[in-house]
């Protein structure tokens, strides 16, 4: 284990500035549209692709850098993925009026299904 | 490295000038939320810059402890406009 | 099953926390993950658990190459859906489901809601316009 990690260590430095550099890139993508005006939610779906896998490939990029961190930055992904997707989920029902969430409303909506 | 440092403070500023500008309260929590995970990140980015991993230790407990209070005060908020 | 699951989450996120392994460290984890409190209710099937965790792994993947395929679509369209979701009572494998659909930038789960007796979640979706119009666009819904 330790030889083949010592076999890669060359390439850990442009692995992880690649992954940091990726990151960066989904986060413009991503907050940019909070400044345009859109629908709210289609925001959030951005928001989503920035905050949560954005920030997702830069803590890879970090754990490449050190991986002796491990159990920290794992801790720190899993609270990540699972915080900033609930907090996303939050948001967008809250958002909404509530006559919307009520069961009525949904009802006439007819239900073609996303994943049979 | 340094580069990438700027690159997030300029990322970061997007969401900032969001929150400046007058505009719903519903955007202004998204933008708070993205606020709160940045910068976390960032902490831990710039721990590492300086080899510091104590610097990243806060960046890394802010991020798994999450922004609950946000959660909780979109919640009284949904019910104060019902 | 609930009981021994909830502990051993907590220990990993302990032993994950501190980054330590010696006994004394351990037992504490132990110790604190047993005398938390515990959520009470039904009981917690394991087969669809286990189905939900899968799935939420999966979608890890899937959401970077639909993030993908929305950075380079060029316009978006919005559609409201509906979906099928699991018994209510079985709290994980919803609350696993709705972080899957959550975590795909395409999806966005909106609520959980009953049409006839049935669990449904109202889902919103973005997603590239297609080039060519599909027989689905014929159905679109608006809210």
């Amino acid at each position: 284990m330790t030889t083949i990690l010592k076999a890669l260590e060359p390439f850990a430095d442009p692995v992880s500035l690649l992954l940091l550099g990726a990151g960066l890139l989904l986060w413009f993508w991503g907050t940019w549209p909070l400044l345009e005006a859109g629908s709210y939610l289609s925001k959030l779906h951005k928001l989503s692709v920035s905050d949560t896998l954005g920030s997702t490939l830069m803590l890879l990029g970090l754990l490449v850098r050190i991986p002796g961190q491990w159990p920290l930055l794992c801790l720190a992904l899993l609270g990540l993925l699972v915080w900033n997707t609930i907090f996303g989920y939050v948001l967008a029902r809250c958002s909404l009026p509530p006559q919307q969430s009520e069961p009525a409303a949904a009802a006439r909506l007819a239900s073609p299904t996303l994943r049979p | 490295m340094n580069v990438l440092i700027w690159g997030m403070l300029l990322a970061l500023l997007i969401p900032i000038a969001v929150v400046c500008r007058p505009c719903s309260v519903w955007d202004r929590m998204a933008a708070f939320s993205s606020i709160a995970s940045k910068v976390a990140l960032m902490m831990m980015v710039v721990g590492v810059m300086r080899n510091d991993w104590m610097l990243g230790l806060v960046g890394a407990i802010s991020l798994s402890a999450g922004n609950s209070g946000m959660l909780l005060l979109a919640n009284v908020l949904r019910e104060v406009e019902r | 099953m609930g009981f021994l699951l909830s502990c051993l989450l907590r220990l990993v996120l302990w032993g994950l926390l501190t980054a330590e392994t010696s006994a004394i460290n351990l037992l504490i984890g132990l110790a604190l993950a047993v005398l938390l409190p515990h959520a009470r209710g039904p009981r917690q099937p394991l087969a669809p658990l286990l189905r939900a965790l899968w799935g939420a792994l999966v979608a890890i993947p899937v959401s970077y190459g639909e993030a993908l395929s929305l950075i380079r679509g060029g316009g978006d369209e919005e559609r409201w859906l509906e979906q099928p979701a699991s018994a209510p009572s079985q709290r994980l494998v919803i609350f696993l489901e709705v972080l899957a659909i959550t975590l795909t930038p395409f999806t966005l789960v909106l609520g959980l809601s009953r049409v006839e007796g049935r669990p449904i979640y109202r889902i919103h979706q973005l997603r590239p316009r297609p080039s060519t119009p599909n027989p689905a666009d014929t159905r679109r819904i608006e809210p």
